[in-house]
């Protein structure tokens, strides 16, 4: 059993948190006082947030907003473990796709509850991704299973229970993606007439357009989404991401505004979606050439100088720091080495910083694909 | 060959016509401070080999009617090795220098063209080799792949990519003489060449490894204050700065205007840190050397040790084609031969 006074005390702020996301709203000083707490309980239990803060010369109990929070590097949890609990308290570890990309081994980020993680993923999601509170779910990621790691995957399945269970996957581990069957189920929902859901790393989307160039089998009904994550710097030949969409929304018979995409991470409890308006083109008419992408309320993205890490005026490129609310019981604020520039639409996600290594789950599905070719 | 160290010499020599222009230059490109120019060129450009390191010299290259060499831009002394080691394969030597600093391969050519006694020398802007030929080349392994990828059947490739050197302080060495040592090797050409180290690992305690570390920052901060650092770009700061946050969080940081010494007392992966004089203290034990080093061993290019203890011998088993130097002497290897003794790539 963990001890009880950090255990207690992380129960109290996951049940603060999961109040804020099922409100929906939240000022910004709600948002800056619960960071606050849930940064000084993360000192005095996460070892390698306490160093950080004491390097940097961070007073928490003085501090009054989040922005002073030191934001913990992704790298970091390649590195050591950055948890408020030890390894026998861990109900899952998600880690980072690959195996030594960069130089470092895979990212780990251990979660003794994934109550608040699947509430954060079910509310964002249902707000900005599901079709309707019911839909056939495709699944163009490997099936998740308690003893796997992949983030993506678990919140694929779990989308799908919620979703009504009625789901399918055709993307396995050891035979790579199933182009057949994944048709095949895209006929299911257009002979139900339900609305369908699919759920894809992008590498996996390249990997099916390429299998189906020339058919006409993967169309859904209408009102049917997909969401796409993951970037493209990889094995598989890269595609812009317009054209992705565009290929996609093709594919699918769907227009380009129900094309989706998901913007996340393992070391983060939530995630962040594409603005649609942007995929209809309202945006691009006024000039803005990448993705917008929406926060919800319990998650704040700025925009930091990548030298000295202070925020840089909206509307400028910086690296993106996330403060993740539901991140109780590792670090709320993550440093990443993601360029983006933060506009009043949202989050423009501008790519890796030059020099960072190439990381995301898309890459190791582009290793099944190829795999599954061969 | 000794056409070639005399023209390095005439470089390295402050007093000389090439000598002031070569500060001059290098200087004005500003990828070192003025100080760390007069290191390098002062004491780090190779104008002086016995006959038996030579000959080694010689014997290690393959010979060819023509040789042409892509040099990288890492270490401004470089070429005059590359020369050398090119003179020895062929009487007709290209040379592409590198377009970030070609400053003392293009003087080294000047020189060379106009007082060789034997063998041809020309810069050109690219390389063309034909089938026969041998060609040299220096850089990162992408490059390398893209540069070999292109070049015609027939040709014989010596291929010098992505390396580093790694410092090994054993367990009863003393530990501020070792960090003078590293010191001196770091800070030259600005921790940049494939010699240069970068991570150091100490064998024993945390307590230990955390002393070494002090000692480390102490004889950077006191070679930083004569010569320091050159400026850096907007990546290589802002990977400082990842590294440096990084190392705030697992370990600990030692911070100075021209250095940054980081330390993890119970490592779980081996860290590279960026090439601007940021060095990587790890503290480890024979046993767990096999497991960091697995997937970088193959990088290494020298070892600098302190001593023959079981992390030096283990350092050795995993990098068997690493040169072997005292600390404060990595980056001064003699002349026979390439300083990277890898098994090179090739076509």
């Amino acid at each position: 059993m963990p001890s009880s006074e950090p255990q207690t005390a992380s129960d109290a702020l996951h049940a603060e948190v999961r109040s804020l996301i099922r409100l929906g709203h939240a000022s910004v000083r709600d948002v800056d006082e619960l960071a606050l707490k849930i940064a000084r309980f993360q000192a005095r239990h996460v070892d390698g947030f306490r160093r950080l803060i004491g390097a940097r010369g961070v007073d928490l109990e003085a501090a009054r907003s989040a922005d002073q929070i030191p934001a913990v590097p992704t790298d970091a949890f390649a590195l050591a473990r950055i948890a408020a609990f030890g390894p026998k308290d861990d109900r899952r570890v998600f880690r980072t796709s690959g195996t030594t990309r960069g130089g470092l081994p895979r990212g780990e980020h251990a979660f003794r509850t994934l109550e608040t993680y699947e509430l954060a993923a079910s509310t964002w999601g249902r707000r900005c991704l599901w079709p309707a509170s019911r839909a056939v779910c495709i699944a163009l990621t490997p099936p998740d299973a308690p003893d796997r790691d992949s983030s993506l995957s678990f919140m694929v399945d779990r989308f799908m229970e919620l979703l009504g269970g009625e789901g399918s996957h055709h993307l396995d581990a050891e035979r790579g993606l199933n182009s057949d069957s994944a048709a095949e189920a895209c006929h299911y929902a257009r002979a139900a007439g339900r609305p369908a859901l699919v759920l894809a790393t992008s590498f996996a989307l390249v990997h099916l357009l390429d299998a189906e160039q020339d058919r006409s089998r993967c169309g859904l009904p209408s009102g049917s989404r997909v969401m796409f994550t993951g970037g493209f710097k990889g094995r598989a030949r890269e595609v812009e991401s317009s054209v992705l969409r565009r290929q996609v929304a093709s594919l699918f018979e769907l227009p380009p505004a129900q094309v989706i995409g998901e913007y996340g991470m393992t070391e983060l409890s939530s995630q962040l979606y594409e603005s649609t308006e942007s995929a209809s083109g309202t945006l691009e008419r006024s000039g803005v050439e990448h993705p917008v992408y929406l926060a919800p309320p319990w998650v704040r993205v700025t925009a930091v100088d990548p030298r000295s890490l202070i925020a840089v005026p909206e509307g400028e490129v910086g690296l993106a720091r996330i403060l993740d609310l539901a991140n109780v019981d590792s670090a709320v604020a993550i440093q990443t080495a993601d360029q983006v520039r933060i506009t009043a639409h949202g989050v423009e996600l501008l790519g890796r910083a030059p020099g960072a290594p190439p990381r995301g789950c898309s890459l190791a599905v582009d290793d099944i694909c190829q795999r599954g070719r061969s | 060959m000794r056409d070639v160290l005399r023209a390095g010499a005439d470089i390295a020599d402050g007093r000389t016509t090439r000598g002031v222009e070569a500060r001059r230059r290098l200087d004005e490109l500003g990828l070192l401070s003025p100080a760390g120019v007069e290191l390098a060129l002062g004491s780090y450009l190779e104008t002086s080999a016995s006959e038996r390191e030579l000959d080694e010299l010689v014997a290690c290259v393959e010979t060819a009617p023509r040789a042409h060499v892509l040099l990288s831009a890492n270490v401004c002394t470089a070429a005059l090795r590359a020369l050398a080691l090119a003179t020895a394969a062929a009487p007709e030597v290209h040379v592409r220098p590198s377009r970030r600093d070609p400053i003392v391969a293009d003087m080294l050519i000047d020189a060379l063209a106009n007082t060789a006694t034997l063998g041809s020398y020309e810069r050109v802007d690219v390389l063309v080799p034909r089938s026969g030929d041998a060609v040299h080349l220096y850089g990162s392994d992408e490059t390398l792949r893209t540069v070999t990828e292109a070049l015609p059947a027939g040709v014989s490739v010596w291929a010098h990519g992505t390396g580093y050197g790694l410092a090994v302080v054993g367990s009863n060495a003393r530990l501020d003489v070792c960090a003078e040592g590293l010191a001196r090797d770091v800070i030259v050409f600005d921790q940049a060449g494939c010699l240069s180290p970068r991570v150091v690992l100490a064998e024993g305690d945390a307590a230990r490894a955390e002393s070494l570390a002090r000692c480390l920052d102490d004889a950077m901060t006191k070679l930083g204050e004569t010569i320091p650092r050159g400026e850096l770009s907007d990546e290589t700061a802002a990977a400082i700065t990842r590294y440096e946050h990084t190392l705030q969080t697992i370990g600990a940081t030692w911070v100075g205007t021209h250095h940054v010494v980081g330390l993890d007392v119970a490592p779980r992966a081996f860290v590279l840190p960026p090439p601007a004089r940021v060095v990587h203290v790890a503290a480890v034990d024979a046993a767990s050397v096999g497991r960091l080093l697995a997937d970088h061993a193959r990088y290494v290019t020298v070892v600098g040790a302190s001593g023959d203890g079981p992390v030096a011998r283990a350092v050795a088993v995993l990098a068997p084609h690493a040169r072997r130097a005292a600390l404060g002497q990595m980056q001064r290897p003699p002349l026979d031969g390439p300083v990277d003794r890898r098994p090179t790539a090739s076509a």
